[in-house]
């Protein structure tokens, strides 16, 4: 078992949904999807690399004959996979501060869904519908999200001022270096080991 | 398409595992024998093929019991998820695969229910994608960047804090100069392993949760 790898958690999570509920779920997630501004939050949450829904409806869980028995489901299920960086607790802990009525909308579907605040029996159900990963792989182990997002701020204001260095004084570049310096200061911080959370 | 965020590919595949009460030990535990012990460092599977930001491996034995008044019931088979963070194209990321480690891919989903091995291309990829299961939802801190770039911009910043520290106070034609040679010696340098920890710092500062 490995939710673990470097600076990243992997979570798993499924829940079972009455088959009628999830085109509302559906209609919610097109929304989400096609209205940027309501995916501000999700934004905001910036220890999240990558995240999914998948609605898996009873009836489409991948039949592939050669003796496999079809599965025969009273319910549809949310699959959810997420990425993030930090322990298990700060990510259910900012999720129910900042994006409870987000997560409220998402799985007030799902049966026995208690809600996102208060915390404690929100973590009492994530606990429950979560299951472990077996294998996690990352192409960058030492780096968070904010990380990623800061370094590529770097490597942009590098490759300009790359450029401009070739063309102009050291007077201009002097000027030009300063800017870049205030622009990539703030995102220049360690990347490496995580720490040990306890 | 919700399978995409950008240039970044969701990829979800559900591979029903074998049920053979004959096996010893079970399909299930076989494969989370043998993916306990693979590397998830630069010699992983998904280090070695192009294109793979962050992936996961997950043995699902059943749907879970969330508690009366939910009705209680239970998969028939057991299931391996292998979900992946990807870029581009999912044909060309499938033939990567199949292309650098079909003996990793095989010694996975041979316990999967009419695995056809990763030799066969063709067969490899239709069966991958009659396992695949369409996101719903799919969100991406950063959608517009490849594997390669990302590992190139991490190198870059960490370059670059050094820089900085060491040519404080420089006049202005030395800094000219070493700069520019500083971005051609960054160009040439290779790009980082995918699964590494990149080149190992002493941290200046403080240390372990401190």
């Amino acid at each position: 078992m490995s939710n673990i790898n470097g600076k990243v958690y992997a979570m798993n999570a499924i829940t079972p949904m009455k088959p009628w509920k999830t085109w509302i779920l559906r209609g919610i997630f097109f929304l989400l999807g096609h209205i940027k501004p309501l995916q501000k939050d999700l934004i905001d949450l910036s220890f999240i690399e990558f995240a999914r829904w998948v609605v898996l409806p009873r009836k489409g869980f991948p039949f592939l004959g050669n003796n496999q028995v079809k599965e025969d489901l009273k319910y549809d299920y949310l699959l959810f996979f997420s990425n993030f960086n930090g322990t298990w607790n700060q990510y259910i802990d900012a999720f129910s501060a900042v994006l409870s009525k987000g997560l409220n909308l998402v799985w007030r579907w799902s049966e026995k869904f208690p809600g996102s605040v208060p915390v404690t029996p929100f973590k009492e159900y994530i606990a429950r519908v979560q299951f472990d990963t077996d294998y996690y792989y990352t192409a960058y182990p030492h780096a968070t999200a904010n990380d990623i997002k800061s370094a590529h701020i770097v490597q942009s204001s590098l490759d300009h001022l790359g450029l401009l260095a070739e063309q102009c004084s050291p007077q201009q570049f002097a000027d030009a270096y300063l800017r870049f310096v205030l622009q990539v200061q703030a995102h220049l911080g360690e990347t490496g080991e995580a720490p040990v959370a306890g | 398409m919700p399978n995409k965020n950008g240039s970044v590919y969701g990829l979800t595949i559900l591979s029903p595992i074998i049920d053979d009460e004959k096996a010893v030990p079970s399909h299930d535990l076989q494969i989370r024998n043998y993916l306990a012990k693979l590397s998830t460092r630069e010699d992983s599977p998904f280090a070695l093929a192009p294109g793979t930001h962050l992936a996961r491996l997950v043995v699902m034995d059943d749907v879970i019991y969330v508690g009366m008044p939910a009705c209680e019931e239970h998969l028939k088979s057991k299931y391996l998820v292998f979900e992946s963070n990807c870029d581009g194209d999912l044909d060309a990321y499938l033939h990567g695969l199949a292309d650098k480690t079909p003996d990793r891919l095989d010694a996975i989903w041979k316990h999967c229910v009419g695995y056809p091995g990763a030799a066969n291309r063709l067969a490899f990829i239709d069966y991958m994608k009659a396992c695949q299961l369409d996101t719903t939802f799919y969100f991406a801190a950063v959608n517009d960047k490849s594997v390669p770039e990302t590992l190139r911009a991490l190198q870059t910043q960490m370059a670059v804090a050094d820089f900085i520290a060491t040519h404080q106070g420089s006049d202005m034609a030395t800094l000219q100069h070493e700069f520019i040679q500083f971005v051609a010696h960054l160009k040439s340098l290779p790009l980082p392993k995918a699964g590494s920890m990149g080149p190992h710092r002493d941290i200046k500062t403080g240390g372990r949760n401190e």
